[in-house]
């Protein structure tokens, strides 16, 4: 088991009364809310910090703490003294905020887990559906239009006999339906919290979110290709083809297209009722200009061409 | 051979849009339809269909707002007005994200 350094967790330094942490806290807090936070590991930094607040916020459990020294390094190798919560009354209680469930090994040596109450303590003939547990998966947009059987991972906390709450991993096949949108919800009767006593279990919801695609971007149930092409495909038409999650498709490109011109394939997004479109957003690509001929051909078009795209610029 | 040829697979349904009563939105959070309630009435999350409570159906996506505005009160101890206030605020962020990501400039 790992020391954590609450202190250096919450930015403090271990003087800090219980203003400067409760002001640490809240600063904190809103930088790292994953429902607000854009940082990668902000749910991870985020839970952290909970865990850090809950112990140094309440006096007792902060006392104790303290009183583990302050020798100790973040990451080191842990295990507590024995009697080191000798006159402490904190276990199995005194826990006022945060998401109990996700506070580390190191937090659950010292002060236990509280609200979970040992399987065998259920009165007999008590039942209780269990809840429902959500969980968030990636998949790609090709699993969504063609229907897929994926493998997930699920890390979920559950109690053992004793009341203490270990996180269990497990694998689950799920069948990802045809269409489904990011966003939207899957539910899996009976994979979530098992019931209290003869109760039963609740459901799983798995939210879905697409994994980012090297060509396409999925908005709703549209889909949208950047697709280059060159300045004579654009201006004088072209017909060529253009890659799609189902396959290789051929594309009319009017002539006088623009740079940014988008071009819609009606029905060719996500399957669904009504299905979404698929977009095709122009991008001119300029051919290179190294040898003689390609600079000729170029110096031609200067020639030619009466042309000052900066005319808007006033110069 | 690969293990995971090994296990079920799971079915599951998707909850499509308007399709959660009151009842299955509180039990798939963990709240209490007191709480939902207040959520309904200061306009955080909308039935798609009726008048009365006991009629009224929840998108799938009321399932992510209920549960940002527990996490946002419960973490940051934020109140309903201002979860109303945040979550419209981040959709509008994911909104403009979306539209920069689709306009290349991620």
């Amino acid at each position: 088991m790992q020391y954590k350094d609450y202190y250096q967790i919450m930015g403090l330094s271990r003087s800090a009364n219980q203003a400067e942490i409760k002001r640490a806290y809240r600063k904190l807090a809103r930088k790292y809310h994953p429902d607000v936070s854009k940082e990668p590991d902000a749910e991870a930094k985020f839970k952290e910090l909970g865990e850090a607040y809950e112990v140094l916020k309440d006096p007792q459990k902060r006392a104790a703490y303290d009183k583990l020294g302050s020798n100790w390094k973040a990451g080191e190798d842990f295990s507590p003294p024995p009697k080191w919560d000798e006159g402490f009354e904190f276990r199995g209680g005194g826990f006022t905020g945060g998401d109990a469930n996700a506070f580390s090994a190191f937090f659950a040596q010292l002060f236990g887990r509280d609200g979970f109450r040992p399987a065998d303590q259920v009165p007999h003939g008590f039942r209780v559906r269990g809840q429902d547990s959500h969980a968030k998966i990636y998949i790609d947009l090709e699993d969504s239009i063609q229907g897929a059987t994926r493998n997930i991972s699920l890390s979920t906390p559950e109690m053992d006999a004793q009341g203490r709450v270990q996180i269990k991993h497990r694998n689950l096949n799920i069948k990802i339906p045809k269409g489904v949108k990011p966003g939207q919800h899957i539910r899996l009767a009976g994979q979530g919290d098992p019931g209290l006593g003869d109760g039963k279990s609740g459901d799983l919801l798995l939210e879905i979110a697409f994994n980012n695609h090297p060509l396409y971007r999925v908005s709703g149930t549209d889909i949208y290709l950047d697709l280059p092409v060159t300045p004579w495909e654009a201006r004088l038409g072209a017909k060529i083809k253009i890659p799609t999650p189902v396959g290789t498709v051929d594309l009319k490109i009017p002539p006088h297209s623009e740079q940014g011109t988008k071009l819609r394939l009606k029905g060719h997004g996500l399957p669904a009722k009504t299905p979404g479109d698929f977009y095709v957003v122009l991008q001119i690509a300029l051919p290179p200009a190294h040898s003689e001929e390609a600079k000729a051909a170029y110096q031609k078009m200067q020639h030619e061409f009466d042309f000052n795209p900066r005319v808007s610029l006033g110069v | 051979m690969n293990s995971h040829h090994l296990l079920p697979v799971h079915t599951g349904t998707v909850i499509e849009d308007d399709k959660l009563t009151l009842g299955q939105l509180c039990h798939a959070c963990g709240v209490h339809a007191d709480w939902v309630i207040s959520l309904v009435e200061e306009s955080i999350i909308e039935p798609q269909e009726g008048d009365e409570m006991h009629l009224w159906r929840f998108s799938g996506a009321s399932l992510v707002r209920v549960r940002s505005a527990l996490r946002l009160q419960r973490d940051l101890g934020v109140n309903l007005a201002g979860i109303a206030l945040a979550l419209d605020l981040i959709e509008e962020l994911e909104q403009l994200r979306t539209r920069l990501k689709i306009m290349g400039h991620d």
